[in-house]
This record gives structure tokens, C-alpha cells and sequence, in this order.
């Protein structure tokens, strides 16, 4: 986990989508396939990064909707990294666009756990948020997934939806706990100022019932065998996304690709959202070099989101001072309010402490 | 020049019946502005007075002015503020006048200020000049307007020019009458100097600049001079006029209005109304009229941000060196920390120094409620006077309370009398009088505490006239009332910088309405807090504050680092610019929420 080692986890990032969902604002264009030739070739030249690269314990292939590309493409972007074993193999995929074909293609090249944006089960839910999937296409895609062997399936969800109720919410995720799902991530709604609800002015449910849907959430899910290891992130045992979890822990990651970021040492970066930058230099990156400060913050930052906290050990081990010590005031005092809570092995976010952790957070800044 | 050639006056006029733009236009036909140097309203300097399009500052110019009698004259025109809050200056700017040019809107005829600005001229023996504006509107109505000046005020009207400022029609004949009826400077040269000081303000290099009258003998420079009031000492360095521009001279002769400058380091040394003599040939006798200004409205003016207290500091002197009837003095909040009570001439005052502090000195500013002054007789027998509400002797201590009573005269078209009677009603007046001035039109009097009528009252006079009443308002002393100091107490700890003194028998309800309007106000924390009214340590009102339950970005993934980051140091920032107040932090409009529940929710 030094600044020497090369990093064990790589992202790429797929920035099309057949179409756009009104929540988003990530970095995104609508597919066209002459655009996604030119943008496979910039990651084939890319990828030679990796070149020598045999083993990573984990790859992510996020978006944008990977499973936007053509069947000849998907193969195309697969073997770019087809040299390389993986314990863990993520793509994220939209359950439309999902047929035999394309599965096949991703098994055949190891993939081996699927992240599947379900995000409601409620028709007019869906619609509202310009999703073009049903129910049935989804059983479908999962039935698909697990004919091919492909077990380990995570399925999106989304609460806080503009006019969404309990009742909605209870409906949406007992039809997910229905198709028996290895992992389940359920996020609150972000009005983003760029998406389509932000433009339109939407806004999410109030703060009371969001805050009462998350509280159901965090009980039910666990009586379904559901553990929540994360503030958004809840799977049977032993299928929490490695991942996610690499960087909650703070590891080093590759970025791949337009809109992607990475963590290479003691820096991170961010690669162009726009495309044709991206295509021009696929190696151009805006580089944030970070102080010692900075990397305690953060590793704090992204490891308090777990729910069993932060490693004090590890945090000494990597920084060579003990957060109580970078920290000694701040820490106490949260302790003190009850907020933060110490079983000597790890610090960690109390029930109290959990929903309110920007708050917590912003007090270390 | 010697006198007979000299005219001193001014234009006075209520809001918005064109005493500027006459103004503006009798500089042009003097030909002493340019047309195309001409900016609208020429002699309002601050941004903030064009902006507002009111008078905040004083100032003097010299006309020439070639009669029709072939001879020439000297016209200086003073202005004078346009609002009720500078009534003190008003009547300075006045005594350094022989003559007032009364402009009256043939649209709107006589209004509040109107009798209140020419009752002023008056006190000071000025001669008076009606003149009827805007008659080139189509609603104007001249007859009747003379008839109503000459019914109210008693001012005879039959050769008052009728114009039009904007146009300037018939403006030569304002400047005639200023020729042959104001009077001429009558004052001694030979005399001791007497100049009365009716405006000063601050200029970075040579210090404070004051403007005078020359009553009686003249002034050189060189000459050592004395502000009789203040006792200060000076030698002359510079003096002249501005025509607008300046202009310097060797000499003021007796009767000239001009600028002397003298190194002058404080402006509490050149108080307005001030009498200016020589100071080796001294007058036996200053000029009458002159009165220490007292503020009728003070507030804490705190920094939020606790560092910027010297800087506070700073902008208040540079503030003051402008303007004399500005006070302050430090004081310290519990909540708030260390900050400056402030005294102010009245609202508008009060919001003008705010607001150029904020703008010209770039601070941010938490402004207390703002208060009148208190009279408070002790069981000692001792009073004091209290002008910040967490100051109050503890009730057993204290035998009575007194607050300031205004009369205001409110002029109402007849169909807004009732909305206006119940405002005054509501706001614990005392109905006194009510006269039918002329058709449709009445003169409602009513004996009002000032602290009912500091905040909100002439916004909701405006709209609940649609804008046809006019208020004019003078103290006319202190009576005892049922007053209590009504304090507010957050998360169980007392905040002063939220007391109010409020009248016994509103309490109930005003606590109930702060307690929720600060609930509206201060964002969920971390715990809940309790909002508590408390009289004497006696709750009166209690509402809660929810704690926040939830506060985490949903999603946090490598790539969302720098996102997340942002968002904190915003959310950080965003506190930073509140107020922490023991545990609670406390957004700035809060302090001014104890004032802003009136009547909409009473209603």
C-alpha cells in the first residue's frame, strides 16, 4: 500500500448512454458508434499503460451505460484487458439493453459480478426519471446473468424521489429483494444543478421523510440478509464490492478513460470529461499532488463511510502518526458528543453520528 | 462682492416633489454646470443618495446669476437632506439661509413633510418661495395647490411660478424672486467672526473640511480660528468655494457661504450648527440653534467574523469623519462578542451607515435589533438611560420604565384613513387629532412610542395607503409604560443580543412569534434546540428546533474525492458566515428577526 507499489484496482469509465436519466450529471454523450470507435481507440493506446501489468485485485467498468457499445465494441474494450487475472470484475449494466449475446461476451472475459441500475420498481417512478426498463426486463437480465453463471449481482436503487412515498419506497425494494440480488446499493436522490431535475426544478422528498426512509432502509435490508457495510451499501456476507471497498480503505486505483479519476501515490487526477480532449491525448490528466495533510483527511474522509470505521493501524502504518494525534481535539470532543465511537481497533461513526457525517467531516477540515 | 449681491438659500421640498431636479436646473440656466457635464441630481454626491434618491450629505454651491436688472449676483444654494431623519441638519442648513425655495408638486399638493420642512424655514425667519411644480403633468392641478398652501400654510401664492423642473419652464422666474425676495446678507464685517458651521466632511488629505455661513465679520486664510462648542483650535490653511467644483480663495467675506480647511484631524472638533469665530478677536456670543445631535435609534454592529473587529473599528472613524451625528462606542456581546453600539438619527440612518460599511469597507455585519432610548428610574432613586435592551437592571430594581412618545402627523387621502387609524392602533398609538385639510384629504395626529414606529412602520403606513400617506414625526418626550424585557434563550442559554424591551401586554404574543420566526430561521444542528421567550426568567413561549437527522453524501466513490471535498469546505463556509453562539450557530438575520413578525401573522 506504499506510494512505491503500482495499484492493484483499475476504473474505466464508459461515457456513453443510449439515453439520459434525469438525475444524472455525470459524464456522459449519447452513443453514436463512429464516437465510440474513435473513443476505444484512444483507450487501446490507453490501456498500453497496463501493458505489463498480470494481476489487479479488482476492475470496474462503470459509466455511462457500458453496455451502450455495440456486441463488437464491448469485446473490443474487454480485450484491451484481457491479459490481466482478476479477483474481482465489475461491469454496470442497464437492464434494457442486456441480451444473451452480450453476457456471453462478458463472462468469456471474466467478468464476474454485475452492478445493475434497477433504481425503482414503480412505472411512473421510472418514467419520471426517463428510464426505459421494466420490471420484467430486469428479471430477465438477472435470469440471463445467472443462466451464464454470472452470480454476483448488485442492483441500484434510489429513494428520496420527488413525490415518492414509503409505500413506493417498500414496493421498490421488496421487488429487489425478490431477485435475490448478492449486493444492493440504495442512494438518496442528488438534485444536481446540471442534470435534467435540477434544470426542471425538481426537489427530493423533505428532509424528514428522507431521513425516515433511510432509518427503514438500514433496518430492513439487514432482516432480508442484507448487512450494511457503507452508508449507501448493504450485501449478503461476503459479496460487499471489493471494489468500493478499495476505495473507502484509500487505495491506489488506475482511472481509465474520459470522466474517469484515479490515485496513483500521492497524487490523484482527474481525466477530461470531454471526450474529444480525451481522444486527442488519451493520456491527458489534471493532476492533484496531495500534502501528507491532505491524504489523512481524505483516507479519514472516504474510511468513515464504512461502517465498521477506520483502521487506526493501518492509518499509523501508511502516515507514521496516529490519527488520535493529528486529530487529538476534534476527535475527543465528537467522541465527547457522542458522535464518533473507539473500540480501540477502529474509529467509527456512532448511529447518531452516521446520518449526519458531513457534519463530523467538517470539523477535521 | 458685498451683500446686496449675495442671496443665500435653499430648496426644500417633500420626497420626491422635484427638489433636486430644480436644482439641477437652476445650476444649468446659471450656466455654472455644463449641459453635458450635468448628471441627474448633481448635487447628491454618494452613489447611495442617486441610487436611493435622497439627500444624504449637505452641500453648498456658487451661482452667478445676471438679473434682469442688468446687475449680478451670487446665489449660494444649500442643500438640505429630503428625509425626516436629518431634520436636525435641515434646520442648520436653513440658518445659513436667508430665503427657501418651497417646491410643492401640483400633482400632490402639500404633504407632511412639506408643512414640516417650511414650519423648519420659519423657526429660522427665512423668507419663502412657493413654487408649483410639474404643471406640465396632466393630473396638475396649480390653483388648487396655491389655495391649499395658501389655506395650510398661510404663504401667499398669487405670484408663485408655476413650473416644470424637468422642462424648465418658467425657472427664470424662480431665479427673479430669489433676486427680489429674499433678503440680503445683513451681517457686520467689522464684526468679531461669527460663521456657523452647517456641514463637514472628511477629505483624506486635508483633513476635515467644514462648510459655513459667514454671519458676521470675515475670514482669511491664515487666520486662528475656534469652534466655539467644541473649543478646538486652528489656523486656516485653505477656504473658498465650490462652484460645484472648488474653488479657492484668499477670503469669506461676511454674508458668503464657503469651505475653510485647517488640518483638521476629528470631526467631533467641527460638530454641525457650531459657531466659528476668531480666535484672537473672539465673538462674546456663539449663534443660536446649536444642540448636540442625540441619536434616537441605536444597534450593536457586530463583525462576523470576530477578526474584522478592528477593521470595524477603522470604518466607523472613517464613517464618522463624515458625519458628525454618527456615534458609537464598544461593546461586548456574550453572543456576539466584541462589536460597537451605534446611534443613529433614525432608521434610514441607520441602514445607510450599514449599508456603506458593508459596500465601501467591504465588511460583513451582524446588526442587532435596533432600539430608542429608555428612560429607567430605579428604586435608588437614580435613572439611567438604556439604549441595548440586554442592559436592563434586573426588574426588582427597577421603579419605572419610560419610553420616547413621537407625534406624528400622517397626511391621508380620505379613503386610507382606516387602514391607516388601525395601524396606529395597532402600534399602541394615541388618536389626538384629525383635520380636514381640503377635499378628500386629512391631517391625522397621533401620539406614537418611537419604538413602534422605528422598525417597520413607515412601510406599512406606504402600504397601507398605497403609497398616498405622508409622515412626518418629532419626539415629544418620555412616558412611563408597562415595559418588559422580553429575553430569548437558545438550547437553555440566554442569547442578549436577542432581548427586546417590549410592552407587558404584547408579550405573550410577540414571544410566541420570535420563538417561531427563529425556528424558521436558525438551519437543524446537530441536537435539538429548544427556543424559548422568557420575562424574568419566566418562560412565556417555547417552540424546538429539530435536530438534523441527516447530513452524508449518498454517494462517495474514487472519483467523487474532490466533489465531496468542495461540498464540505461550502457547507463549512457557509457556517462560517453565521454566528456560533454557545453551541448554537446562528445565521445574521436572526438578530434582526425580533422585529420582523409584526402584524401579518396578528392579523
Amino acid at each position: 500500500m506504499t506510494a512505491e507499489n503500482k495499484p492493484e484496482h483499475l476504473y474505466i469509465h464508459v461515457p456513453f448512454c443510449r439515453t439520459i436519466c434525469f438525475y444524472c450529471d455525470f459524464c456522459h454523450v449519447v452513443y453514436t458508434e463512429e464516437v465510440a470507435d474513435r473513443w476505444l481507440d484512444a483507450l487501446t493506446i490507453e490501456a498500453e499503460r497496463l501493458r505489463d501489468v498480470k494481476n489487479l485485485k479488482t476492475i470496474y467498468i462503470g459509466g455511462g451505460t457500458p453496455n451502450s457499445l455495440s456486441d463488437f465494441q464491448l469485446r473490443r474494450l474487454l480485450d484491451l484487458f484481457a491479459h490481466i487475472q482478476c479477483e474481482e470484475y465489475t461491469v454496470e449494466i442497464n437492464p434494457e439493453s442486456l441480451d444473451q449475446e452480450k453476457v456471453e461476451i462478458l463472462r468469456d472475459h471474466g467478468v464476474n459480478r454485475i452492478s445493475m441500475g434497477m433504481q425503482s420498481s414503480d412505472p411512473e417512478e421510472l418514467k419520471m426519471m426517463n428510464r426505459h426498463h421494466t420490471m420484467e426486463d430486469l428479471r430477465n437480465a438477472v435470469n440471463l446473468l445467472r443462466q451464464a453463471g454470472i452470480e454476483n449481482i448488485s442492483l441500484d436503487l434510489m429513494y428520496s424521489l420527488p413525490g415518492q412515498t414509503m409505500r413506493i419506497l417498500k414496493k421498490s425494494l421488496e421487488d429487489a429483494v425478490s431477485l435475490e440480488p448478492a449486493h444492493i446499493s440504495i442512494y438518496s436522490l442528488t438534485i444536481e444543478e446540471n442534470s435534467v431535475f435540477g434544470r426542471r426544478g425538481y426537489t427530493t422528498a423533505d428532509e424528514d421523510t428522507e431521513a425516515d426512509m433511510y432509518e427503514w432502509i438500514c433496518k430492513v435490508l439487514p432482516a432480508y440478509g442484507y448487512e450494511q457495510y457503507e452508508i449507501s451499501n448493504f450485501a449478503q456476507k461476503g459479496k460487499e464490492s471489493r471494489h468500493n471497498l478499495a476505495y473507502w480503505h484509500y487505495r491506489d486505483f488506475y482511472g481509465f478513460s474520459a470522466g474517469a479519476s484515479g490515485k496513483e501515490g500521492h497524487l490523484r487526477y482527474d481525466k477530461p470529461r470531454n471526450l474529444k480532449a480525451y481522444i486527442a491525448d488519451p493520456f491527458t490528466r489534471e493532476e492533484i499532488p496531495l500534502t501528507r495533510e491532505e491524504e489523512r483527511f481524505e483516507h479519514w474522509m472516504m474510511s468513515l463511510r464504512m461502517v465498521q470505521g477506520m483502521d487506526l493501524e493501518e492509518f499509523r502504518e501508511r502516515y507514521g502518526i496516529s490519527f488520535t494525534e493529528c486529530y487529538p481535539e476534534i476527535t475527543h470532543s465528537l467522541i465527547q458528543r457522542g458522535l464518533l465511537e473507539c473500540d480501540g481497533k477502529y474509529l467509527r461513526c456512532t448511529k447518531q453520528g452516521y446520518p449526519i457525517m458531513n457534519e463530523i467531516l467538517e470539523e477535521y477540515l | 462682492m458685498d451683500q446686496k449681491h449675495i442671496r443665500n438659500f435653499c430648496i426644500i421640498a417633500h420626497i420626491d416633489h422635484g427638489k433636486s431636479t430644480l436644482a439641477d436646473r437652476i445650476l444649468e440656466l446659471t450656466d455654472t454646470v455644463q449641459q453635458r457635464d450635468l448628471k441627474s441630481q448633481m448635487l447628491d454626491e454618494m452613489d447611495l443618495e442617486r441610487e436611493r434618491g435622497i439627500t444624504i450629505k449637505l452641500n453648498a454651491v456658487q451661482l452667478k446669476y445676471k438679473a434682469k436688472n442688468g446687475e449680478e449676483y451670487i446665489f449660494n444654494l444649500i442643500d438640505t437632506p429630503g428625509h425626516v431623519d436629518f431634520s436636525y441638519e435641515v434646520s442648520r442648513s436653513l440658518a445659513a439661509c436667508e430665503g427657501a425655495v418651497l417646491v410643492v408638486d401640483s400633482t400632490q399638493g402639500v404633504q407632511a413633510q412639506t408643512l414640516a420642512n417650511t414650519y423648519l424655514a420659519l423657526d429660522n425667519d427665512l423668507e419663502i418661495l412657493p413654487v408649483i411644480n410639474k404643471v406640465d403633468m396632466v393630473n396638475a392641478r396649480p390653483e388648487v395647490v396655491k389655495k391649499e398652501i395658501e389655506n395650510i400654510i398661510g404663504l401667499d401664492c398669487s405670484d408663485a411660478p408655476e413650473i416644470s423642473a424637468r422642462s424648465g419652464l418658467n425657472v427664470d422666474q424662480v431665479l427673479e424672486q430669489i433676486v427680489t425676495k429674499i433678503p440680503q446678507p445683513s451681517g457686520d464685517p467689522d464684526a468679531p467672526l461669527q460663521a456657523l458651521v452647517f456641514d463637514s466632511f472628511y477629505d483624506s488629505y486635508r483633513g476635515v473640511i467644514a462648510l459655513v455661513r459667514v454671519r458676521q465679520g470675515s475670514l482669511k486664510v491664515g487666520d486662528r480660528i475656534r469652534f466655539m462648542a467644541s473649543g478646538a483650535e486652528y489656523e486656516v490653511l485653505e477656504l473658498g468655494i465650490r462652484n460645484p467644483k472648488e474653488v479657492r480663495l484668499d477670503a469669506l467675506e461676511c454674508g458668503d457661504v464657503g469651505w475653510i480647511a485647517g488640518s483638521i484631524k476629528s470631526i467631533r472638533d467641527v460638530q454641525v450648527g457650531d459657531t466659528l469665530t476668531s480666535a484672537v478677536r473672539p465673538a462674546k456670543e456663539p449663534l443660536e440653534g446649536y444642540r448636540k445631535m442625540n441619536p434616537m435609534v441605536y444597534c450593536g454592529l457586530y463583525p462576523s467574523d470576530a477578526d474584522k473587529y478592528e477593521d470595524l473599528h477603522e470604518a466607523l472613524d472613517k464613517l464618522q469623519l463624515n458625519d458628525a451625528s454618527l456615534q458609537y462606542e464598544p461593546e461586548t456581546s456574550q453572543a456576539l462578542g466584541f462589536g460597537f453600539r451605534c446611534g443613529f438619527l433614525g432608521l434610514l440612518h441607520m441602514d445607510v451607515i450599514q449599508e456603506r460599511l458593508e459596500r465601501e469597507y467591504n465588511l460583513d455585519l451582524i446588526a442587532t435589533a435596533p432600539s430608542v432610548v429608555y428612560h429607567v428610574y430605579q428604586t435608588d432613586g437614580t435613572m439611567i438611560a438604556v439604549d441595548n435592551p440586554a442592559k436592563l437592571p434586573n426588574a426588582s430594581k427597577i421603579e419605572h420604565i419610560e419610553e420616547p412618545y413621537v407625534k406624528a402627523e400622517i397626511m391621508v387621502p380620505d379613503e386610507f384613513i382606516g387602514a391607516v387609524m388601525e395601524l396606529c392602533q395597532n402600534k399602541r398609538g394615541i388618536f389626538k387629532e384629525m383635520e380636514v385639510i381640503d377635499t378628500g384629504r386629512n391631517m391625522v395626529v397621533y401620539e406614537l412610542p418611537l419604538s413602534e414606529i422605528i422598525f417597520d412602520f413607515f412601510d406599512r403606513l406606504k402600504s397601507s395607503s398605497k403609497g398616498y400617506a405622508s409622515l412626518d414625526y418629532e419626539l415629544i418626550g418620555y412616558r412611563s409604560e408597562d415595559l418588559v424585557r422580553m429575553d430569548i434563550l437558545l438550547n437553555g442559554e440566554l442569547v442578549d443580543a436577542l432581548s427586546v424591551i417590549i410592552h407587558r401586554s404584547e408579550a405573550y404574543a410577540r414571544g410566541s412569534e420570535i420563538t417561531i420566526r427563529l425556528k424558521e430561521i436558525i438551519p437543524k444542528q446537530q441536537f435539538e434546540i429548544p427556543v424559548q421567550a422568557a420575562i424574568g426568567g419566566k418562560i412565556i413561549a417555547r417552540t424546538n428546533i429539530k435536530s438534523l437527522r441527516k447530513n452524508v453524501l449518498a454517494k462517495c466513490y474514487g472519483g467523487d474525492i474532490t466533489r465531496k471535498k468542495k461540498l464540505l469546505e461550502k457547507q463549512k463556509e457557509g457556517k462560517k458566515r453565521m454566528k456560533a453562539v454557545g453551541s448554537v450557530v446562528i445565521p445574521q438575520e436572526a438578530f434582526m428577526a425580533v422585529l420582523s413578525m409584526d402584524d401579518d401573522r396578528r392579523k
